[in-house]
């Protein structure tokens, strides 16, 4: 018995696998991996600042939005990637170059290239995914590895568009189109358009089934999300929950501490008679999901003013949660400024919820909401 | 060529930036079992996912060939597309039904959600034909030929 003979180059007879497609396809998968890539890069530095780069506070819907594209064009980065990977496919069984020679090795040194770069980004867009599902079947920490992975994905796609460059630009635009030799177009049917069109509506597809996680008014279509926003106590998902967490609640004995030049301490009743604030800010998570609320509580600029620090300063917030990474973050100046920045203890009209952060919990404009501490205790201004 | 060698220097001195980061980053056993499942998406995407797709094509291809099925054979592979694309996406989704660390995470039916979104796919398609049909009628006044 004679097994079949490996596929080469020319086994796939589709018209459709051409550098034109290939080009189009491509810039659609550059435009999303750019905005995937600047998004999450903003998202890097909100939640891990260099001390060279000032963030703003405002607009207040900045990161929610920035973090909503991250995920959306990650998600629709899958149906085109693979549109690519098929219409490059046949390179795939492309003959090693033979004898050695220098053209060999510049073959071999672009096919490593490509490795790189599939394989980095379909692990990429697998694991953050994933991550959304906050799922983490793999033995790597995901943050890092996604951050790093971004960077090589970057560099071995510069690198592709080097070496491809002639090609890209003999197809920027429109080439000439031939048919199929072996069946009449009438009965195949695709077209280069046809087939554009198709891959669009794919991405266009799934982009619908999954923006609703970030955009509530689409939440009931949001089939492939793995949230829906209105769905958790008092109408707000929650990631870290206080059984997690490890905070049980408050005994009468609790106080509410403040260190800056005076030392100031509040039972619950004492906060909730200082004056308040409203704020309708959302809580936007760095797994893309995000809801807007409204909060109450206790200007963070007023807290700073009654403990006597200047009304631009540095605060560390400490919580009650039993360890984890984000048990204490820190406020900028322009955060602690912000009016919109709160101590909250009322959300959407009622009393905290335990997994929402009671007693009471910080909420500031364009933050990650794993920055948007839970069940603080403490404030501490860092001069 | 100064673009080119331009472009390529960059992209060198990003990616091994983004390696220096992965091994300051990951501890020696991650490191190890990182390539395993960079493969591991590779065999995914080039020996699984795209081979299907190749396959599933040329099936509707020669399926296409019959009397009269130029009429559908557009709708059909466009609705086996998005069918099958929607199901890849789902999958994680619904192993994990159910799953999810707290009641926020996850809290839909996914697998119910997903049979009406296939459903609604297929619907789409048939309609998408029948309208396609139509349009070819009226324009060419067709008499059943090609």
């Amino acid at each position: 018995m004679k097994l079949p003979a490996p596929p080469t180059e020319k086994s796939f007879p589709s018209p459709l696998h051409h550098p034109r497609v290939a080009t189009v396809i491509g810039r659609w998968l550059a435009a999303a991996v750019t905005i995937c890539f600047l998004t999450g890069l903003y998202s890097h530095f909100l939640q891990d600042t260099p001390s060279w780069l000032p963030v703003p506070s405002r607009p207040a819907n900045l990161y929610r939005v920035t973090q909503g594209l991250h995920v959306l064009s990650g998600i629709v980065a899958v149906p085109l990637l693979l549109a690519k990977l098929w219409t490059v496919y046949p390179k795939l069984f492309a003959k090693p170059p033979w004898p050695p020679s220098r053209q060999a090795l510049a073959t071999m040194l672009e096919r490593a290239s490509i490795l790189v770069l599939v394989s980095a980004m379909a692990l990429e867009l697998f694991i953050g995914f994933v991550n959304t599902l906050q799922w983490y079947p793999w033995p790597f920490p995901f943050r890092q590895t996604h951050y790093a992975l971004a960077w090589i994905i970057v560099g071995a796609l510069l690198v592709h568009l080097a070496v491809k460059l002639p090609l890209i630009r003999a197809n920027w635009r429109r080439t000439a189109e031939t048919a199929p030799d072996s069946l009449p177009p009438a009965i195949t049917g695709l077209t280069r358009r046809g087939l554009f069109r198709t891959v669009a509506g794919a991405a266009t597809l799934v982009g619908i089934a999954s923006v609703g996680q970030s955009a509530p008014a689409f939440g009931p279509l949001a089939v492939l999300a793995p949230r829906k926003p209105n769905i958790g106590p008092q109408g707000l998902p929650v990631n870290r929950t206080a059984g997690a967490a490890g905070v049980t609640g408050i005994d009468e004995n609790w106080r509410f501490l403040i260190m800056g030049p005076q030392q100031l301490s509040y039972s619950l009743d004492q906060l909730r008679a200082l004056p308040q604030s409203r704020s309708e800010l959302p809580i936007a998570c760095v797994e893309g999901w995000s809801q807007g609320a409204r909060w109450e509580g206790i200007r963070i600029r007023d807290l700073l003013e009654l403990c006597g620090a200047p009304a631009q300063s540095r605060v560390r917030v400490v919580s009650m949660e039993k360890g984890g990474f984000y048990a204490t973050s820190e406020l900028p100046e322009e955060f602690a400024a912000d009016p919109l920045t709160l101590l909250a203890l009322r959300l959407n009209g009622g009393e905290l919820a335990l997994d929402h952060g009671f007693p009471a919990r910080i909420i500031a404009p364009n933050r990650p909401g794993v920055l948007q501490t839970k069940w603080v205790h403490r404030l501490e201004v860092i001069t | 060529m100064k673009t080119r060698i331009g472009l390529a220097v960059v992209g060198v001195g990003v990616g091994l930036w983004g390696l220096w980061l992965l091994l300051s980053a990951l501890e020696p056993p991650a490191l190890v079992r990182l390539p395993i499942w960079l493969g591991g998406a590779v065999l995914a995407d080039d020996f699984v996912l795209v081979p299907l797709t190749v396959g599933v094509g040329s099936l509707v291809a020669r399926w296409s060939a019959g009397p009269d099925r130029h009429r559908t054979v557009g709708a059909v592979r466009t609705t086996l597309l998005y069918v099958g694309i929607t199901s890849l996406i789902a999958v994680p989704l619904l192993l994990r039904q159910g799953k999810g660390v707290n009641p926020t995470v996850l809290p839909r039916d996914y697998l119910r959600d997903w049979l009406l979104l296939e459903a609604t796919i297929i619907v789409g398609g048939v309609a998408g034909y029948f309208f396609t049909l139509r349009r070819s009628r009226a324009s060419s006044g067709d008499i059943g030929g090609r």
